[in-house]
């Protein structure tokens, strides 16, 4: 298994748009007029990995761990966006998303560095940052729009827990319990089957650049638990700050865009 | 704010004519409330007295649920201000003036799984003994304290979301359309249980879109009509937009 590894080279590439071929081929046997829509997302795939190709090559060589920080960083800033994209209603959602997101790549990835688990450099903080930052806007994504759907849908129930002088802290607890549960689950579950229905990202990238399996699985035991704790911490730190931003001074449940108004 | 707590089993009720004679519980001082541009409800100026039942008539859209929802600040005004025992509103710790002015739904949402978890969801420390008391207070003397909220009727839900209300010991009970969904037998019901309440020296103020449904039960009555106040009298005087 040792030994260089084996990857495709240039003209392997170029190969392998036979199978871009078949793909457009099988549409338009179909008729499913799609055949646009591939090309575009052939070609931009091939673009947008160039470009980051050539990005992380000069970021590698050059950036040192400030560099790969900053990076990460602008990777955070850029999952805020995503997140908040997903969950328009909430106030204040973009800001929320970028705290959320920070907050469980800051740890995370802070706690990985200070015990020693991944190297300081560049070509590993990116990529680790790079998984903890999505796992992170997942969790932080589910929560901020759970939380919005309650706002919404549960305003009786909510608003009979204030009524009964409760802050909105208890009325929004078993709430944000259950919001934290569900962004919490799919990180859990994946934990769980981890290797017995597919084998995940980083152990297959490890295996494909010559690693041994067992060797590579150490890997992917870090990776997943770095995971746990990302979507945690991102979760947690979502819901609060939602439930903040849900309510005013007065401890009343804000209308969101969406919801039906009472006379 | 200290709030003064009574007890249901131990305080003899108070002679109705004295109650009668206190003054206002709420002060109303040109009430403005905009939301998203629309006036719902446009200078109200009014008092509601204490010891008594106001009930709050008029149309849908009227702002009658508006009217009930910025005694315990679900709302504020967006111009005047509204006083409670000569103290603005606002004046008060929110969550301390909404154990003291309980607020009942129209649809009663159950918070809990079984009676005796709903009647302590405001008050977690209330004894089964105290439970019980509270669900004979609302004509519930035959419900078993474990048994699921999900199987009672709408009108016992009504009567449990009423004592859950009454666990924290209220000075006023907010109302909303309290007998609308219910059907005559325990509509009566739940007048009964109110007329008693403010016998007892509660303060009621109940919402209703019909005059009549609130005719029994009320000392006095305010008709809304498109955020104003339009009408104010004993049942019998008030015409309702006839």
């Amino acid at each position: 298994m040792n030994g260089s590894p084996h990857i495709p080279d240039w003209l392997g590439v170029l190969a392998s748009v036979v199978l871009v071929g078949i793909a457009i081929g099988v549409s338009m046997r179909a008729r499913l007029g799609l055949t646009k829509e591939l090309v575009v997302a052939a070609a931009r795939a091939f673009a947008q990995l160039l470009a980051v190709g050539a990005v992380l090559t000069v970021l590698f060589t050059r950036a040192g761990l400030i560099g790969a920080l900053a990076w990460v960083a602008g990777m955070v800033v850029v999952a805020g966006f995503v997140a908040s994209g997903r969950a328009r209603a909430l106030p204040r959602a973009r800001t929320i998303a970028w705290i959320a997101v920070g907050t469980g790549t800051a740890v995370t990835v802070g706690v990985l560095l200070a015990v020693g688990v991944i190297e300081p450099v560049p070509s590993v903080v990116v990529p680790v940052g790079g998984m903890v930052v999505s796992g992170a806007m997942t969790a932080a994504i589910v929560t901020m729009r759970r939380l919005a759907e309650v706002a919404q849908e549960q305003r009786a129930d909510i608003e009979a827990r204030l009524a009964l002088g409760l802050t909105s802290e208890d009325a929004m607890a078993p709430h944000l319990r259950r919001s934290v549960t569900v962004a919490l689950l799919p990180a859990i579950d994946s934990t769980k089957v981890v290797g017995l229905i597919a084998l995940p990202g980083a152990m297959t990238g490890l295996i494909l650049a010559g690693v041994e399996p067992i060797v590579a699985v150490r890997y992917q035991i870090v990776v997943m638990y770095m995971l746990l704790a990302a979507a945690s911490v991102s979760a947690i730190v979502a819901s609060r700050l939602c439930r903040r931003a849900l309510f005013d001074d007065a401890d009343r449940l804000r209308r969101l865009p969406g919801g039906s108004p009472r006379m | 704010m200290s709030i003064p707590r009574r007890d249901w089993a131990i305080v003899r009720p108070p002679d109705r004519l004295t109650t009668m004679a206190l003054a206002e519980a709420f002060t109303f001082e040109g009430v403005v409330l905009v939301r998203d541009g629309r006036r719902i409800l446009d200078g109200v100026s009014d008092h509601v007295h204490r010891g008594e039942t106001t009930a709050v008539v008029g149309p849908s859209g009227s702002g009658k649920s508006t009217f009930l929802r910025l005694l315990n600040r679900f709302e504020d005004p967006t111009e005047g201000v509204i006083l409670l025992d000569g103290q603005p509103l606002s004046s008060y710790e929110v969550h301390a003036l909404r154990r003291r002015v309980g607020l009942v739904a129209q649809r009663p949402t159950m918070l809990a799984e079984t009676i005796v978890q709903e009647v302590r969801v405001g008050r977690p420390d209330l004894e089964d003994a105290a439970v019980v008391r509270l669900l004979e207070r609302v004509a519930l003397p035959d419900v078993r304290l474990g048994d699921p909220t999900s199987t009672l009727s709408g009108g016992e839900q009504q009567r449990v979301a009423l004592a859950r209300t009454l666990a924290l010991d209220p000075e006023v009970l907010l109302l909303d359309e309290p007998t609308s969904s219910l059907d005559d037998i325990s509509a009566q019901a739940v007048d009964r249980i109110i007329r008693s309440l403010v016998d007892d020296g509660l303060t009621a103020v109940l919402v209703s879109h019909d005059l009549s449904r609130v005719v029994h039960v009320a000392d006095s009555v305010l008709v809304l009509h498109q955020g104003r106040l339009v009408e104010r009298g004993r049942p019998g005087e008030v015409r309702y937009l006839s």
